[in-house]
């Protein structure tokens, strides 16, 4: 296996998940389209990690931090969802625009 | 040294007392923002002097440490560092001279508004400072601060103190000479990436002599110079104003406040000509060169089509309008000519207009002002009421139209006689604008004054200004008033310096030697 | 002497700025300043000449302006031609001074009158004291300013102010061919030295057809100022000006500059035949062509204006023949004889307070001393035997003969006896039959009278220092030596004399005895009389040519100015504003689109590095 293969996975992976983010109106779906983003970009880090010019640890450590703000970020993002969803009775995000007028 | 901050900053002074003075206090306004303009023109005047008697500028240059934009270790100490410096020569002494006389003489002028002084003083010494600031400046992104300073404080003068269309010609200003400072934002920007400094001597330094072109951050392309020169050229055509860019000039002369227009017409314009000379000629003379032709070209354009205008033209502000850009033509035809007597008479053709110009709309704020029009055809045979007006406006229009002895000859003359050197045809084309510089002038200048005295009161039903107010209003109901001493006093100061520049040019000539000499070397001889 | 000469002009200057800075209050007085001042310079001017007599050439400069490794300078230059153009200059500039004091007593503008006719005679001093041409070209102009602000003295008569804007113009018209001359020139030899000029077309690195070409140019900046065919529209209309400056200004010195400028480069003509054809040719036209309206005018200040064109074509004639001498000499002679007949007129103007001469008549008793005068005048000029204009024209016809086309030799005679018959048609007119009205005219002030005395003698006297008789002083002065006087023959002489009393005769025919119908021509040929009277719709011609071509590519641009011009800076307007409500949508407020915006601008950079590698130009 080479380095281009991995690339290749997160490349398409971060597609997908940029594709999600922009297009989908449900916020749940957004979410987890930048879950993905946040995962191909860890695929990345592991890969250098193992077959990038200077091979060591530091790659792993960046994707634990990455995956430990990812937690985080869900955990903010689907409570303000929520607290969203109890007053509005939707989750699409072209109606939260309360703040906008 | 602090010689140039002071003269450049003393107008701050004045601003800051103003804040000081009550709004209706007209009187109070009107000495202490008068007083304002003194200082730099006592610190210009006695810099000239010092000169001439042999005082070398350089020793005036200041440097201080402002913005460092990177710390690589792989840049030198000098690269990328944007320095407070300021710095003058002989070329930027000349147009400091005089910004600051027409600055202080436009003060006086300012007598003539009677709204909203206070907020008008603080603008007016805003733009001095801006004019001081774009010629003493010694490196690009000064040079960019001060010319923005001036646009903004152009633009709340024009668009707050002008006449009835003043909002379309503020904001017709602001996007011409807006896109304009864009472009040039541009060049500077590429300059600045490219060499890592922007200071005028360093990049001289870097794009001339080949040793130093080792210093590059990255090198600059043939093609890339003519670009960044074709994008100069064309921000500073904007400002000139060069034919078909001219259409804002139009309106701002006439809908600002005459006195605001002395400035324009007299300082603003000119930063053009100065820019062109300094930029285009001093930094890139070879690609300089190449566009010569065309910038001659160009000037005769300017010439012809400014003075056929100006000669359908009934209102007097426009007719000068437009014989500023016939006459702005002339410094284009000075630097196309691009030899020793072309650059200096486009710097004698900007210094001549300025006076010339700012003379022309003294004369005009005092017409508007006595009889509320400027409009030729309401007008007629004033010189039997205000002989000593019609003097005057006799005077400029003599002035405007070459006259020898005057200014204005000597800068047409100068710049004639370098496309004359270069391209003789196109030469004569354009000397034909001095049949109808003659036929313009004095169509427009006898016909206020010369021949049936005009019906005051019809003259008086089509005021159209309204700084005119009321109470001016008022006045004119009384019998008209000529030339009074506060008025003829800043205008036989124009009329003197006028002749003296005509009569003994020496006096530009002797500072610009040997800055004009030194862009002939550059240019290769 | 000749080192003090550049003081000359600077009386007059100084007698302009006091006036105009003090003529209010000194009102009447102002008149002795001035008077004072072209003494002053009149007596220094005569020293000049004195010492130039048994001198030699005095040029001195003085640097005026540097132009990197040029320098231009301003001097003045003492040759013969100009010390006696200093002299005549000083001298009919002092007597129309006194004559003034009399002619304009009472006017509002007294002392500005003064004041412009100090600075006429400052410019007028000047240029013929200047060795370079670029000087004269300065004073060429400042002389016009002289001649314009004294046309439009009555500033409150619309013909005033048009007759002064259009002696304005048409001169201007000259001035650019003469500025574009000079600067050819400066453009061959890198100076505007009348010697260095002369030295390159001596050694031939000026070539023949850069000479020409030159040479023409510069002429036409004489023709505007000489009121030559087809610039010489405006000297007619000038007359609107105080009479005294006609005689000054537009009869004496100004309109006599031209002449003078070809006379100062004269080397410049004699070096290409086709430019002295055509100044030959130019002169020879212009001397029939307005003797011949001079026949129907009615005014009698325009009778004169046109037999001042017709007598300057004379000296153009002259020098494009190649006689300089001839020119200048009678330059000299109409001077005087043209400034008295002005004079003259002013003072009958002053008397009858009228210009229309069909009013006048019968004024022989009532203005003892100018009606003698005048008649000198009209003598002189029409080139009746033992008066001045007699040698000088006679020296003119003999140059023409032996130099120049027969055809220019032949208009030239036949235009001394339309030349002499319209005099003496005036004179007759003006002065004898019975007295129409008028009956309280009466005769001039002394101040009025002197001056005209002395130009009276001078008329006459001016005429002995060229004679075949009595050698050519002048000539031989004036060319240092190397003068020879044209073999001509002597029929010419008779034929000058036979054609100026044949005209004489004419005239009292007509008018004088009455003995032959006045319109004994234009009943016959009514159309010539129209054509005549209208001066050849010449002015008519201008309007329907170069104005109206001047003002309809003037409109046409202020259309184009209007919809095109500004019309691309709206659509450029338009497009900005365009561009931002296309732009203003992508600003809705939803994360998402700002989103997809980030992605492409960034995609967009992206490929703008992949393609140029990082680096654009």
């Amino acid at each position: 296996m080479t380095l281009s293969a991995y690339l290749a996975l997160a490349l398409i992976l971060f597609c997908i998940g940029l594709y999600g983010a922009l297009t989908k109106r449900n916020t749940v779906i957004v979410l987890i389209c930048i879950e993905l983003m946040l995962n191909a970009v860890n695929i990345n880090f592991v890969a250098f990690a193992k077959y990038g010019a200077h091979p060591g640890v530091r790659g792993h450590v960046f994707a634990l931090f990455a995956i430990a703000v990812a937690a985080a970020e869900a955990a903010v993002g689907l409570a303000a969802l929520i607290a969203f969803y109890r007053s509005r009775k939707t989750v699409q995000v072209d109606e939260a625009n309360s703040l906008k007028h | 040294m602090t010689f140039l901050s002071l003269l450049v900053f003393s107008p701050l002074l004045g601003i800051v007392l103003l804040m000081f003075v009550r709004k209706t206090d007209a009187k109070m306004i009107q000495w202490l923002g008068t007083a304002a303009t003194v200082p730099p023109l006592i610190l210009a005047l006695f810099a000239f002097i010092q000169s001439g008697r042999g005082f070398r500028l350089e020793q005036l240059d200041e440097a201080r440490d402002w913005v460092r934009l990177t710390d690589l270790p792989f840049l030198t100490d000098t690269a990328y560092v944007i320095r407070y410096e300021l710095g003058i020569d002989g070329l930027s002494l000349v147009f400091i001279v005089l910004t600051a006389v027409l600055a202080t003489l436009a003060a006086v002028a300012s007598m003539l508004v009677k709204t909203e002084k206070k907020g008008f003083f603080l603008w007016l010494l805003a733009l001095e400072i801006g004019m001081l600031g774009v010629f003493a400046a010694a490196n690009f992104v000064w040079f960019f601060l001060f010319l923005e300073v001036t646009l903004v404080a152009m633009f709340f003068l024009v668009g707050k103190w002008g006449g009835f269309e003043r909002e379309r010609a503020a904001y017709g200003y602001l996007l011409y000479n807006g896109l304009g400072s864009a472009l040039l934002l541009v060049v500077i920007a590429v300059l600045i990436a490219r060499t890592g400094t922007a200071n005028f001597a360093l990049l001289h330094e870097m794009l001339h002599n080949p040793v130093a072109q080792g210093q590059w951050i990255a090198p600059l392309t043939e093609e890339g110079r003519r670009w960044l020169l074709g994008g100069l050229l064309l921000a500073f055509a904007v400002k000139l104003p060069a034919v078909p860019l001219h259409r804002w000039l139009i309106r701002v002369h006439v809908e600002a406040p005459p006195p605001v227009v002395m400035l324009h017409a007299g300082v603003l314009l000119k930063i053009a000509a100065y820019g062109m000379i300094r930029f285009g000629v001093g930094l890139f003379p070879d690609e300089f060169r190449a566009f010569a032709g065309a910038i001659a070209v160009f000037g005769v354009i300017n010439v012809l089509y400014g003075a056929l205008l100006a000669l359908r033209q009934r209102e007097l502000k426009h007719v000068l309008a437009y014989s500023s850009v016939s006459h702005m033509g002339v410094v284009l035809i000075g630097l196309g000519a691009l030899n020793e007597a072309g650059i200096q008479g486009a710097v004698f053709q900007s210094v001549a207009h300025g006076l010339i110009s700012a003379l022309s709309f003294l004369l005009v704020g005092v017409l508007a002002h006595r009889m509320g029009t400027t409009d030729i055809n309401r007008l007629g045979g004033l010189a039997k009421a205000m002989p000593l007006f019609s003097g005057y406006l006799l005077t400029a229009a003599l002035a405007l139209l070459g006259l020898p002895g005057m200014a204005g000859f000597v800068g047409e003359f100068t710049s004639f006689l370098g496309l004359f050197q270069t391209k003789p045809a196109l030469a004569a084309a354009g000397a034909l604008g001095l049949i109808f510089a003659a036929v313009y002038s004095l169509k427009a200048i006898l016909d206020i004054t010369f021949g049936r005295a005009c019906d005051r009161q019809e003259a008086v039903v089509g005021w159209r200004d309204p700084q005119v107010s009321a109470a001016s209003l008022g006045e004119l109901q009384g019998g008209v008033v000529d030339l009074q001493a506060k008025e003829a006093v800043p205008a036989f100061i124009l009329v003197a310096l006028i002749v003296a520049v005509g009569v003994y040019p020496q006096l530009l000539a002797a500072p610009l030697d040997a800055v004009v000499e030194t862009m002939m070397n550059g240019l290769g001889g | 002497m000749m080192n003090l000469a550049w003081i000359v002009p600077l009386f007059p200057l100084g007698s302009f700025i006091l006036l105009l800075l003090f003529g209010q209050r000194w009102k009447q007085a102002s008149a002795y300043v001035g008077i004072a001042a072209t003494l002053l310079s009149l007596l220094l001017a005569f020293a000049v000449l004195v010492d130039r007599l048994g001198g030699s050439t005095y040029e001195a400069n003085w640097t005026w302006m540097t132009l990197g490794d040029v320098t231009l300078t301003a001097g003045i230059s003492v040759t013969a031609l100009n010390a006696w153009m200093l002299v005549v200059v000083a001298l009919v500039s002092w007597l129309v001074h006194v004559y003034s004091q009399g002619y304009m007593a009472g006017d509002e503008r007294f002392s500005t009158f003064y004041a412009y006719l100090g600075l006429f005679t400052f410019a007028m001093l000047g240029l013929v004291l200047s060795p370079n041409l670029l000087q004269a070209y300065i004073f060429w102009e400042l002389v016009g300013l002289g001649s314009f602000l004294l046309i439009g003295f009555y500033f409150y008569k619309e013909e005033a102010k048009a007759a002064a804007k259009k002696a304005f113009i048409m001169t201007r018209i000259g001035d650019v061919g003469f500025f574009i001359g000079m600067m050819l020139l400066f453009w061959q030899t890198n100076s505007f030295d009348y010697d260095d000029i002369f030295r390159a077309v001596g050694d031939g690195t000026l070539s023949p057809g850069m000479t020409m070409l030159a040479a023409i140019l510069i002429f036409i900046g004489a023709i505007g100022k000489s009121g030559q065919f087809p610039l010489h529209t405006w000297l007619p209309d000038a007359m609107e000006g105080p009479t005294p400056v006609s005689a000054l200004i537009h009869a004496a010195t100004m309109v006599a500059a031209g002449v003078y400028l070809v006379a100062a480069l004269f080397p410049l003509y004699e070096a290409s035949h086709a430019a002295m054809m055509t100044v030959a040719a130019i002169g020879g036209v212009t001397a029939i062509f307005a003797a011949t309206i001079g026949l129907v005018q009615t005014d009698i200040k325009r009778v004169l204006a046109y037999s001042t064109i017709s007598q300057l074509g004379y000296m153009m004639l002259a020098l494009g023949a190649g006689s300089y001498v001839a020119a200048i000499f009678h330059l000299t002679t109409h001077a005087f004889f043209k400034a008295l007949l002005f004079l003259a007129a002013g003072s009958v103007i002053h008397a009858v307070h009228t210009q229309n001469i069909e009013e006048m008549g019968g004024l022989w008793r009532r203005l003892p001393w100018t009606a003698p005068l005048f008649l000198i005048g009209a003598l002189s000029i029409s080139g009746v035997p033992l008066f001045a204009g007699f040698f000088s024209k006679d020296e003119i016809l003999a140059a023409a003969w032996t130099n120049g086309p027969r055809l220019l030799f032949w208009l030239a005679v036949a235009a001394a006896l339309l030349t002499s018959f319209y005099m003496f048609r005036l004179f007759f007119l003006v002065f004898a039959g019975k007295a129409r009205r008028h009956e309280d005219a009466h005769e001039a002030p002394a101040s009025m009278v002197a001056p005209m005395l002395v130009l009276g003698v001078l008329s006459i006297a001016s005429g002995y220092m060229q004679t075949p008789w009595f050698g050519s002083f002048l000539g031989e002065w004036l060319t240092d030596g190397t003068y020879h006087h044209e073999a001509a023959p002597g029929w010419i002489a008779v034929i000058a004399t036979v054609v100026s009393l044949a005209g004489i005769l004419l005239a009292w025919l007509m008018y004088g005895a009455q003995k032959m119908p006045r319109d004994w021509l234009s009943a016959r040929v009514p159309y010539i009389d129209e054509l005549l009277r209208r001066h050849y719709y010449i002015d008519d011609i201008y309007r329907f040519t170069v104005v109206a071509l001047v003002s309809f590519i003037s409109r046409l641009l202020a259309y184009v100015d209007r919809f095109l011009v500004e019309g691309l800076a709206r659509l450029a307007a338009g497009i900005v504003g365009a561009a931002a409500s296309a732009g203003s949508r992508g600003q809705n407020g939803q994360v998402q689109t700002y989103g997809a915006v980030t992605v492409s601008g960034l995609a967009i950079l992206v490929v703008i590095f992949a393609l140029t590698g990082g680096y654009w130009l």
